[in-house]
């Protein structure tokens, strides 16, 4: 996996090889891309900070292993339980479980909010101006609960 | 706002609602979601929601406690060996140290360089 990984996440740079396309149909499964990867990272630093693509990848390594360990803990949980379908609860328990405690207000608030719009979307049919009035990302409200 | 208001319209809502207020691709992270085990076989709707959010803050806290010790180093470059220093200091992201110590191993055959530079300076 290793040794796969520097050819990759690049993309493109190397014409050569038939590897190439096959490890990035690999890279598409496990990881998220690297460019909405780059940009959350960036928000995270002050202007003058820059990112290696190194550390971009590493972050982005580790974000699938996120995934991977709360889901694994989630799924563990629905077992006992003996539930088949993993829901967004199940993963908010496996985060609070595993110490992402700090995470759970703004995903709730995130999720309430995503839940709203969603039902209001729906309610309203086919009108597209009104979909768009409900938009999530022009609320300012919104903006106040998430300074990120 | 053209004939293809309608269907434009259409796609922006749709886009909005699933792709749009989420950062990160909802389909990829199911992906790696059922590659986190043979048991894990039904998702809710809601679950790779969830982590859209869920990730963006991990990447935020990651990249923030690295950015920190790119500064401690008085640099301007944030690297992946400040990636692994913040993994390591860091109770909650223990389950990342295996992965960010396999790499740097891979590029350097010491696996302790900073313990062999304060022996030499003492």
């Amino acid at each position: 996996m290793a040794a796969e990984a520097p050819a990759s996440p690049g993309g493109g740079s190397h014409d050569s090889g038939d590897q190439s396309p096959r490890s990035n149909v690999r890279e598409q499964d496990r990881y998220l891309p690297i460019a909405n990867i780059s940009r959350i990272m960036k928000k995270a630093l002050p202007a003058n900070g820059k990112i290696a693509k190194d550390a971009k990848e590493t972050v982005q390594e580790c974000v699938s292993e996120f995934i991977s360990f709360i889901t694994s803990e989630a799924s563990d949980k629905c077992q006992r339980e003996k539930r088949k379908t993993i829901n967004g609860d199940d993963l908010l328990w496996a985060m609070a479980t595993l110490g992402f405690e700090d995470y759970i207000d703004p995903l709730k608030i995130y999720l309430t909010r995503y839940r709203e719009g969603d039902t209001k979307g729906s309610a309203k049919g086919g009108d597209s101006s009104a979909k768009k009035d409900v938009q999530p990302g022009h609320n300012p409200q919104a903006n106040k609960c998430f300074p990120f | 706002m053209r004939q293809a208001g309608a269907y434009s319209g259409l796609v922006s809502a749709s886009m909005s609602g699933r792709m749009g207020p989420h950062s990160l691709p909802l389909a990829r992270i199911k992906k790696i979601m059922k590659k986190s085990g043979d048991d894990v076989k039904m998702i809710s709707g809601e679950a790779p929601i969830v982590f859209s959010k869920a990730c963006e803050l991990f990447i935020q806290e990651l990249t923030k406690r690295s950015w920190m010790v790119t500064m401690q180093g008085k640099r301007r470059t944030l690297h992946k060996e400040d990636v692994a220093s913040a993994v390591i200091a860091t109770d909650i992201f223990d389950f990342l140290v295996n992965l960010v110590s396999d790499e740097s191993s891979n590029d350097n055959l010491a696996e302790t360089p900073s313990e062999e530079m304060e022996t030499f300076r003492s």
